[in-house]
């Protein structure tokens, strides 16, 4: 499966959250500038400049190393996510240190500002809406704890529910982005996985099957012993080439189990078998799908074994007034009158025992018509009742 | 019907009729293009025309009116199914004989209820492609099995299609059904007459007949929808 795992690992290599942890930088990088302008234009009120401009350092700094972190991957995210929902409380903490009650009470936490909301984004991105949420109230109390604004009005204040819903709104986009990434990788891998089952088919139907045939043919012409390996060769024959038509037929998902019959039985189709169906789908359950596959491959491989070299079958599929009708048809030698009867006496009926009780489990009914020098025909049907839609 | 199991007889005259018979080949593909119309030369027939896409061929259908055009389904400018409306558009006469590689499917029932009247694949040997070419010259339909099958599946998927207002869409009649049935299992126009004791003509009628009637459907088709939309 080459062309799967190209697909596979080429999309995974991609972390679907990786715009998401981009754009969050650059906030983060917006935020910061903000928060030094703020400094800049308050600092005179301040009860300690120099450790508030020391805090604004470490600030940037853990901005441009956190920044640095997330994107090499060096460290893994929830570490770096953990470190910035604790520098970030500290920091808003820090300041009491650098200002007085009557400041800090009526105004934002320092140095931090609006870059506190770095700390909810990361956390949002990390483990979706609630985990944005959760770092939401937390620095929201802290917020409020540090500026000590419980008592007075709460309500007047914007900082919670910005951060709750900044939290939510990149938890939301966080989950989105990775279910719609993991539909696309699943999507490209069943295309592959289908693309990759039809190059098989095509290779088993050109090369295995031929040879099984011809083991089958030469064997039964050298007899004995060697036909027993030839029953055997034509029995994997059918079997083989059950498996490609299933493989070959659209599936859909896991959950939609019809598909177009039509499909199934083209891959039966050679030099020497033509198959006729209608131009539009002919949709059935897939398990009443298969027997009829199976039934088609049954009958064709009689065909091949019994008809003489140089015939033709034809496959007719008609889909009509509520039933399936299936034709397979030979121009070959036909069965003598007698041979079918004497063939029964004898217990070798094997293969028309198969066609009939794989058909009477469909509830449908199977008639073969033959007679010598006229070829065999089978007709089959199949109510539209059980299992088809 | 025009089928190469049959119409053997007469083969002193092949030579006469092939040369009565003005064939254009219609086919993107140059090699394949001009093989065919050396072996309908070697054979005798007259090649008039070879053209390589919709616009040429309608163009030289026009300018030569060939008896039969031997078309290609996959064309760069469209395909078969435009080819034929544009060559029957120019010369009304003309015969259309798709000759496909693909199995047979919707496209190649859109030619045929676009007015082409056979269908052949690209497999079949010389002989049956000549064969083929007199048979459609001479009026008569060149079916296929899997050909037959469509156009079975074609008339059920309309009858069984909600209905509105007068029904003057036609149908098969169940003779017609029958014969169709037996030429999709295979049967050539001798064993059909065989088995349901009919002259040879008369199975030929009735395999026409169907495409008679197909055509017609899509041309009601066609009308009901232009009706519907108001176009």
């Amino acid at each position: 499966m080459q062309t799967a795992d190209r697909v596979g690992t080429t999309l995974t290599s991609s972390d679907p959250d990786t715009p998401l942890w981009r754009a969050s930088q650059v906030f983060r990088l917006v935020t910061l500038v903000y928060a030094v302008g703020y400094q800049v234009a308050t600092v005179d009120n301040y009860t300690n400049p120099r450790l508030s401009w020391m805090l604004v350092a470490s600030m940037a700094v853990w901005s441009g190393a956190s920044a640095l972190m997330l994107a090499r991957a060096s460290l893994p995210r929830w570490q770096v996510v953990l470190a910035d929902q604790i520098i970030v409380v500290a920091l808003m903490a820090s300041t009491r240190l650098v200002a007085d009650y009557d400041w800090y009470s009526t105004r934002q936490t320092l140095p931090t500002t609006l870059w506190a909301t770095n700390a909810v984004i990361s956390a949002a991105i990390l483990l979706g809406p609630k985990g944005g949420i959760a770092s939401g109230v937390a620095m929201s109390v802290v917020s409020a704890l540090v500026r000590d604004r419980f008592d007075s009005d709460l309500w007047s204040d914007a900082t919670a529910p910005v951060l709750l819903s900044a939290g939510l709104a990149l938890g939301m986009a966080s989950n989105t982005a990775r279910r719609a990434h993991e539909e696309l990788r699943r999507a490209a891998r069943s295309a592959a996985i289908t693309e990759e089952r039809e190059r098989l088919a095509r290779q088993v139907h050109d090369g295995v099957l031929q040879v099984l045939a011809l083991v089958r043919r030469r064997g039964l012409e050298i007899g004995g012993p060697a036909a027993e390996l030839a029953e055997l060769a034509g029995e994997q024959e059918v079997a083989l080439r059950v498996l490609i038509s299933e493989q070959a037929a659209p599936r859909g998902d896991h959950t939609d189990s019809i598909v177009d019959v039509r499909a199934l039985l083209r891959t039966q189709a050679g030099t020497s078998v033509a198959v006729s169906t209608p131009a539009d789908p002919v949709l059935v359950d897939s398990d009443v799908a298969d027997e009829l596959a199976a039934v088609v491959a049954t009958a064709l491989s009689n065909v091949e074994l019994h008809a003489g070299a140089d015939a033709k079958a034809y496959v007719l599929l008609e889909d009509v007034d509520g039933e399936l009708i299936v034709s397979i048809r030979d121009d070959g030698h036909g069965i003598p009158a007698g041979r079918l009867a004497a063939a029964e006496a004898e217990g070798r009926m094997g293969v028309s025992k198969s066609i009939l009780g794989r058909v009477e489990s469909l509830g449908g009914t199977a008639i073969l018509d033959t007679e010598e020098g006229e070829g065999t025909e089978w007709e089959i049907r199949i109510p539209r009742t059980k299992g088809l839609r | 019907m025009g089928d190469p199991h049959s119409s053997n007889e007469g083969t002193s005259m092949t030579e006469d009729t092939n040369a009565d018979i003005a064939v254009m080949v219609v086919d993107d593909h140059p090699m394949w293009r001009d093989g065919v119309a050396r072996d309908l030369e070697a054979a005798g027939f007259r090649v008039v025309a070879t053209a390589d896409g919709v616009a040429a061929a309608g163009r030289r259908a026009r300018a030569t009116t060939p008896d039969v055009v031997l078309m290609d389904m996959h064309l760069p400018d469209g395909n078969g199914a435009d080819a034929t409306v544009a060559v029957l558009e120019a010369s009304p006469q003309t015969k259309i004989l798709v000759l496909s590689a693909s199995a047979e499917r919707n496209d190649v029932l859109d030619a045929i209820k676009a007015g082409a009247t056979g269908y052949l694949v690209k497999s079949a040997s010389a002989e049956e492609l000549f064969d083929a070419v007199r048979a459609t010259s001479a009026g008569q339909a060149v079916f296929t099995p899997g050909l037959a099958g469509l156009v079975l599946g074609e008339f059920r998927r309309m009858s069984s299609s909600p209905q509105p207002e007068s029904d003057t869409r036609p149908t098969l009649t169940d003779r017609e059904t029958e014969v169709l049935r037996l030429v999709a299992k295979g049967l050539s126009a001798k064993q059909i007459a065989t088995r349901l004791t009919l002259s040879h003509r008369t199975v030929e009628n009735h395999v026409q007949a169907t495409l008679r009637k197909l055509q017609l459907a899509n041309r009601v088709e066609l009308t009901r929808y232009v009706i519907e939309k108001g176009l």
